[in-house]
């Protein structure tokens, strides 16, 4: 059974919605900067959501009913503004795929939210207020520190009756999201799929503990003036936290036919293994093992990838593992695909990231480019054919999207453009 | 310090429209209930904390069973202020 992509939604720190994004990622667009405070050594830098404005963004999805906004606002007025991103962007996904016009019974509809410990920064808010009146922590917390709400909450106002949780694997979350969302479809327990990239909500303490490891750029002393998130570059130091949420509507082909849905990519493979490790070192064995899988199970060479959407969290080690593992896969073909970090334009947007760099690589199959990647100047490698300067024009029929997890969590997704779809230049 | 009954009644229109935005500020009357509003069961327990943390008051939870309406809850904030 073919799973397609019918809808796509995203708020990040240069989109707040999947148009926006587009436009972003053809400028090259940055939304990282220094952040106030921080200055108990944790990180110094983020690419963080501006102004985000729930009833606003809610207001702005003039293509849903009004009765959905409205509920939608009901619903979560008073929730943290994690979840609220993670709302719109269902929503424009939802509204993308068209299901408030044509719809699968409600029971036929499933979500999955990909990530885990998402609320610790709304945790950490609270727990002055405990400190000084227990009393005074609201029942609501009870239910808004879980990450479950974020599915509770979503299918309430989508009325969304199938199957539905929250699944994760780290930094891979949102690729193991997709590969469960898109299993949900095939097993035929669902036609759809809402997989949504949880926004994370780090706390302080976490982003510090990032930092001690050794994980983060611009952290500690650092100038923030000064540092830059630069995937692939020799000066790489480290990943930039990113805040952002993506949602993309996987389907069978049959209900998306049945339903008069566009068709915006087919997931044609996907591959998630462990590495059997609790450590944060990546794993060349593990990376080269799911990328070949993915290949693999869309029936495709690696001559035929256009495009790699890498993992790329500008870690040193994290990157040249995975340039070893694309050499390894793709051999004498190397110079072929494309490669670009998108977390170099949006940071690292944690759980959220694999779903974002899939609504990445669709905007870029379907529009025909690649975005080009920031702050590269003296790549680390010569072999890849990664992207210099400008967006490039790009005529890509599959893309491979990598997203690999502390814990030894190696997935790695290949994306179709529709063989009908023309390529859209903008 | 006893505080005015009006006051209080105050503080918990305050909460309930904040927990319940929609509403028209008239709806809420001394004679309704928060269920007959609109309010869940998360909303009814939060306009309690929140009130109770305005007003600086500590309320057993048990205590707050024999609310049946807002004239109760107010009574009951009311005798603990």
């Amino acid at each position: 059974m073919k799973v397609v992509v019918t809808g796509m939604g995203v708020v990040c720190s240069v989109a707040g919605s999947v148009p926006e994004f587009a436009v972003a990622l053809r400028e090259g667009r940055c939304g990282i900067e220094p952040v106030e405070g921080d200055g108990d050594g944790g990180p110094r830098l983020a690419a963080t959501v501006k102004d985000f404005s729930f009833p606003d963004a809610v207001a702005a999805l003039t293509g849903l009913p009004e009765t959905l906004r409205q509920e939608a606002v009901r619903a979560a007025h008073r929730s943290p503004e994690a979840l609220q991103m993670d709302l719109v962007s269902a929503m424009q996904a939802y509204g993308d795929a068209g299901l408030h016009d044509t719809a699968p019974a409600a029971d036929r509809m499933g979500i999955v939210v990909a990530g885990h410990n998402l609320s610790s920064g709304y945790v950490q808010q609270m727990f002055p207020k405990y400190q000084d009146h227990p009393e005074y922590v609201p029942a609501s917390f009870a239910l808004q520190y879980m990450d479950t709400d974020r599915v509770g909450r979503i299918s309430q106002v989508l009325g969304i009756k199938g199957e539905g949780y929250t699944v994760g694997g780290a930094s891979a979350s949102g690729n193991v999201g997709i590969v469960n969302g898109s299993r949900l479809v095939e097993a035929g327990a669902v036609d759809l799929c809402l997989v949504v990239g949880a926004t994370t909500d780090l706390s302080p303490m976490e982003k510090r503990g990032f930092a001690t490891l050794g994980a983060v750029a611009g952290a500690g002393t650092d100038d923030p003036e000064h540092v830059r998130c630069r995937p692939f570059d020799v000066r790489h130091e480290g990943f930039v936290p990113g805040q952002g949420s993506a949602c993309v509507v996987l389907e069978s082909e049959e209900s998306a036919r049945a339903r008069g849905a566009e068709i915006l990519a087919e997931l044609a493979g996907y591959d998630l293994k462990l590495s059997a490790t609790s450590l944060p070192e990546p794993d060349e064995d593990g990376e080269a093992t799911v990328m070949t899988g993915a290949m693999e199970m869309a029936g495709v060479k690696p001559a035929q990838i256009g495009y790699v959407n890498a993992h790329a969290t500008a870690t040193p080690l994290g990157d040249e593992i995975e340039v070893r593992a694309l050499t390894r896969v793709f051999g004498d073909d190397i110079g072929t695909p494309w490669v670009n970090a998108t977390k170099g334009l949006i940071g690292h947007c944690m759980c959220a990231a694999g779903v974002v760099e899939a609504v990445a690589s669709v905007i870029q199959l379907r529009d025909g480019f690649v975005h080009p990647n920031l702050n590269l100047r003296r790549p680390i490698d010569d072999g890849c054919r990664f992207v210099r300067g400008a967006a490039q024009p790009a005529d890509i029929e599959y893309a491979l999207s990598n997203s690999f997890g502390f814990g030894g969590f190696n997935t790695s997704i290949v994306l179709r453009r529709p063989p009908h779809a023309s390529v859209r230049h903008g | 310090m006893t505080m005015n009954e009006d006051d209080i009644f105050t503080t918990v229109k305050t909460n309930v429209l904040a927990v319940l935005p929609d509403l028209d500020p008239d709806q809420v009357t001394m004679h309704g209930t928060l269920t007959d509003l609109g309010a869940n069961s998360v909303d009814r327990a939060d306009v309690v904390t929140m009130t109770m943390e305005d007003l600086g008051l500590v309320i057993p939870i048990s205590e707050f069973q024999e609310v049946h309406d807002i004239a109760s809850l107010v009574a009951l904030l009311k005798r603990h202020s």
